[in-house]
């Protein structure tokens, strides 16, 4: 019996280190697939993994009307390295597990297509919708100027979210380092986003940052949570301790501010004075997709503003979409003439693009930062 | 812990005795502090499922509403994460229950060649952090080209079941009086009536325990799941999800539910083992005649010391 | 008839074991393989005996280690401490409400540990009346129980309570009533008798219920990202978050390793030490 099984296990231990290959990560040589969409007519079946509660209730089953496409909309993107932790074996294989659109933040969807896990299109041939209504400043960002991988489904300012009747003085990150606010300020877990505010408070301008500029920087945070004076690094759970005001100022995204304030009306976003970071989160489509022509359907779809201004409205972050703030005028003027969903280019003068990372550098960078968030 | 007492009579002064009147209290009341303790999440839990929060963060009481029951499975996302969740749940258990009392039998029953390595195996798992175990099988799944799904979710969860399964009931195996066997099989059972009449009732708390721990585990398995489930979304994971921007009130009403329909599920089980327990407790007359001078008998001789 | 009776063992054996080789070790060893890799994600990660891993990580995350032994340590010693006069009073105090109370102390954990750590949160919140008046006598770090050691603690202990109170309360309940009566007859005693009957021989489920708590509670990480703050991560959040954060899946795998190893070490000196076969013991029962 013991013969048996351990027989078995070193057949298999076997196999799947053969299966496995040599490497692992390294990305596939395989050449770039392009997709097109061509004269056919979307059908079948959709398989679209977003963040949780990213979409208005209406859209999937208007779009399923509309097309005769079958959409499983699955909310299981958490968050880009889980995700990305829990894919890419199977991107590695040229598959997506059967989604055809995922949706990454800018440096992740960077990443991938770095990796060889993405497939390009064409948004003039392709995306019609996304060729007219994409705004402006989203067009070429550095690291997809042609858009030909990546098209953004919802925007966002990362800045200072504050209890304004707690912390009434808080205006830029560097009064987050304030020895009065000790033990009452988080900063995220998102290196993307955390070092960079810092960085500009401390007149670094993000774009140009060296690597000694990252380390250092990472080093003041570093020794600002040592001390305690920073109470923890968090994803989107900053929530929970700001409405009970354990945490009275915290680094986060403003689509949670417009949320937040419905909870609590003294949780504010504020602009932090330097400038805030700018990222968006977008519609990819992953190497083996299974319907690539229903997904850029599925995209062309949403850039309608009829429909972006039914998802901003539930969304609250920044919308991608020219023409959904004048669809959301006539419905709710409020929320159109909010800054944090439809910012004037003023408002966001002072503020940066999320910078990715010199591929040489980033290794050391992402890890140095993971040691000083986790003491 | 020394509460146990109960007679001691005689010559006690009555310093004594008032302490130990106290003594005698104390355990119930320091069981009831921590059965308490042990409620305070759900109560708190359940009193948000009547909350009325504004936003979607539903971390301060703000009104009454009943509106989240009403509304209960009006997610549908949520209730089929729930019922994907109880499906595999269900399925998971009686597996590995079955797989893991089998072990555990063999365990403290037999006598065979490789006892250290199956101890090993039984023990390693239970060792190893979830994500390894989490990361291992989807390369392992992927390298096979096994589609991720609820299968690969029902082998993860059975996996890290067994191991528990094992360790819960081998402790109730091991007080095991083996007389009653002894009997069944002189009274000309067979060894297979003798399983299902005598030992399996007899182990079954063990079973149920190390089942209710399965259950437990399972309905709480987010990184194992992460890494398996393809699209399949369970209730963990829709929570983890859900928790990234707020959870909806229904949680606490179904999280209720749950706790209430489990209570419920048990109370009936339990009548049932009650009458089954009863039935087994009736013990033989020790009649010297029966006994048969074999090895097991040691248990029961030493039970008859008094 | 005998060589029936010498193959059922195996028997029993076979199906739960195939699968833990199959589902577990094939994993394991791959696991294992990967450990031993080196490179970054966008130049691939090669195999080549890369031991080195091991020190690295050894030396990079010994505090971390360090705590997740010591908070699993405490909290395992917390969780007896409540479980078993627990477990003691519904076995002989609870007469036919017994198993009903059982199943009321384990009812909690039928929810999702997400729903129940936020309740925490909000119990233990800075604002709530239980921690100010703790920081009133002077029981809190700064005022605050969330984010310290305490509330991590505390979260590993409520957590895994069941995996104690389950095989203590099957192992007190088994023990053998008129053994209890017959020791306080000898050492006229509560105390004695309890020191020298029940302890003994409930000793199966405490070690049981012990190593059932410890051994998930140090690779814990749900707790510590839940419940702590940045100064609280365990070993089981560095894993987490080599694997996943920075991608260094060697890193990972070797911390993963690592713990295995160091909990396997004391689990046998522990086994050793309390001289119970309870979860590996070798000399089982004699049949």
């Amino acid at each position: 019996m013991r013969k048996v099984v351990i027989g078995a296990a070193g057949l298999g231990a076997a196999m799947v280190i053969a299966a496995c290959g040599g490497s692992v990560g390294g990305g596939s040589d395989a050449e770039i697939t392009t997709v097109s969409k061509g004269d056919a007519k979307a059908s079948g079946t959709l398989v679209i993994s977003n963040w949780p509660l990213y979409i208005d209730e209406e859209t999937v089953s208007n779009f399923e009307k509309d097309t005769g496409v079958q959409v499983k909309y699955v909310e299981d993107y958490n968050d880009n390295t889980g995700f990305f932790g829990k894919i890419r074996p199977q991107l590695e294989q040229g598959e997506s597990g059967g989604r055809s659109i995922i949706v990454p933040t800018d440096w992740m969807a960077s990443r991938m297509d770095g990796l060889g896990y993405l497939q390009h299109f064409s948004v003039p041939d392709d995306l019609p919708n996304v060729e007219a209504n994409l705004r402006e400043d989203l067009k070429s960002p550095a690291f997809d100027p042609d858009r030909a991988f990546s098209v953004p489904w919802q925007s966002g300012m990362t800045g200072l979210i504050v209890r304004t009747d707690l912390a009434p003085d808080i205006r830029s990150i560097n009064d987050l380092f304030d020895p009065k606010y000790k033990g009452k300020v988080t900063m995220l877990s998102e290196l993307r986003d955390t070092v960079p505010l810092v960085m500009k408070a401390d007149g670094i301008n993000p774009d140009d940052a060296t690597k000694e500029d990252w380390l250092k920087t990472i080093d003041k945070i570093e020794s600002a949570a040592a001390s305690g004076q920073i109470r923890d690094f968090t994803g989107n759970d900053y929530a929970g301790p700001m409405v009970r005001g354990d945490v009275v100022a915290a680094i986060g995204w403003s689509g949670d501010a417009v949320q937040l304030q419905a909870d609590n009306p003294d949780i504010e976003y504020r602009m932090p004075t330097q400038g805030c970071i700018l990222w968006s989160d977008n519609m990819v489509i992953p190497v083996g997709a299974p319907n690539p022509n229903a997904a850029l359907e599925w995209i062309n779809y949403v850039y309608d503003p009829e429909v972006a201004a039914d998802i901003a409205e539930y969304v609250n972050y920044i919308t991608p979409v020219d023409g959904a703030k004048e669809v959301l005028a006539k419905k709710n003027p409020k929320l159109a003439n909010n800054q944090l969903i439809f910012p004037s280019a003023s408002y966001t003068a002072d503020c940066s693009n999320q910078p990715s990372l010199d591929a040489a550098d980033e290794q050391e960078i992402e890890q140095a930062f993971e040691r000083a968030i986790t003491g | 812990m020394e509460a146990a007492s109960i007679h001691n009579e005689g010559g006690a002064s009555p310093f004594k005795r008032a302490s130990r009147a106290i003594g005698d209290k104390l355990l119930p009341i320091f069981a009831g502090l921590a059965i308490l303790y042990m409620l305070i999440p759900i109560v708190v839990i359940a009193v948000f499922s009547f909350n009325d929060p504004q936003g979607r963060y539903n971390f301060e009481w703000v009104g009454f509403t009943t509106e989240h029951w009403a509304n209960a499975f009006g997610i549908p996302e949520l209730t089929s994460s729930l019922v994907t969740s109880l499906q595999l749940a269900a399925v998971a258990t009686v597996i590995s229950a079955v797989l893991g009392t089998m072990i555990a039998i063999a365990l403290v029953r037999y006598e065979f060649y490789g006892r250290k390595p199956t101890n090993f195996l039984i023990v390693i798992p239970l060792a190893t952090p979830e994500v390894v175990i989490g990361a291992g099988l989807l390369s392992m799944f992927i390298s096979f080209s096994f589609p991720l799904g609820f299968v690969t979710l029902l082998i993860a969860h059975v996996m890290f079941c067994i191991s528990f399964v094992v360790v819960v009931v081998r402790s109730r195996l091991i007080g095991f009086d083996r007389s009653l066997e002894e009997a069944a099989r002189d009274l000309g059972a067979t060894p297979a009536q003798t399983f299902r009449l005598v030992t399996l009732p007899l182990i079954a708390p063990g079973i149920i325990s190390g089942s209710l721990l399965a259950f437990a585990l399972l309905i709480d398995d987010f990184v194992i799941s992460n890494f398996n489930s393809g699209t399949t979304v369970t209730f963990p994971l829709y929570i983890f999800g859900a928790s990234q921007r707020g959870i909806p009130v229904e949680v606490n009403v179904i999280a209720t539910i749950l706790i209430l329909v489990a209570l419920a599920a048990m109370a009936i089980v339990l009548w049932q083992q009650y009458r089954a327990d009863k039935m087994a407790k009736v013990e033989p007359e020790p009649d010297p005649m029966q006994e048969h001078p074999r090895e097991s008998r040691k248990h029961a001789v030493t039970k008859q010391t008094p | 008839m005998s060589g029936g009776r010498r193959a059922l063992p195996y028997l029993l054996l076979f199906p739960g074991l195939l699968w833990l080789v199959v589902f577990f070790v094939i994993p394991l060893v791959y696991m294992g393989e990967l450990s031993l890799r080196t490179g970054s994600l966008t130049e691939g990660f090669f195999f080549n005996w890369q031991f080195s891993n091991y020190s690295d990580v050894l030396s990079d995350y010994s505090q971390q280690f360090l705590r997740s032994f010591i908070y699993a340590g405490v909290a395992t010693l917390l969780a007896l401490l409540i479980a078993y006069p627990l477990s003691y009073a519904i076995s002989f105090r609870g007469g036919k409400y017994r198993n009903l109370l059982l199943f009321l102390v384990v009812a909690p954990f039928f929810t999702t540990y997400l729903i129940r750590t936020i309740a925490w949160q909000t119990i233990l919140t800075d604002q709530s009346p239980l921690v100010e008046f703790l920081a009133s006598i002077g029981l809190t770090s700064n005022g605050r129980i969330l984010d310290t050691p305490a509330s991590v603690i505390a979260g590993l202990t409520y957590n895994f309570l069941p995996f104690m109170i389950l095989p203590l309360y099957t192992s007190i309940d088994t023990l053998d009533r008129r053994l209890i009566e017959a020791a306080k007859d000898l050492y006229a005693s509560s105390k004695t008798a309890f020191l020298k009957v029940t302890l003994p021989l409930t000793a199966p489920g405490i070690v049981a219920g012990t190593l059932l708590t410890f051994i998930p509670a140090s690779g814990d990480y749900v707790n510590a990202y839940f419940l702590g703050g940045r100064n609280q991560a365990m070993i089981g959040n560095v894993i987490q978050s080599n694997y996943l954060v920075t991608s260094n899946y060697p890193a990972a795998a070797a911390l993963a390793f690592i713990l295995m190893l160091i909990i396997l070490l004391l689990v046998v000196i522990y086994i050793r030490f309390a001289g119970s076969e309870a979860l590996m013991g070798d000399e089982a029962s004699t049949t």
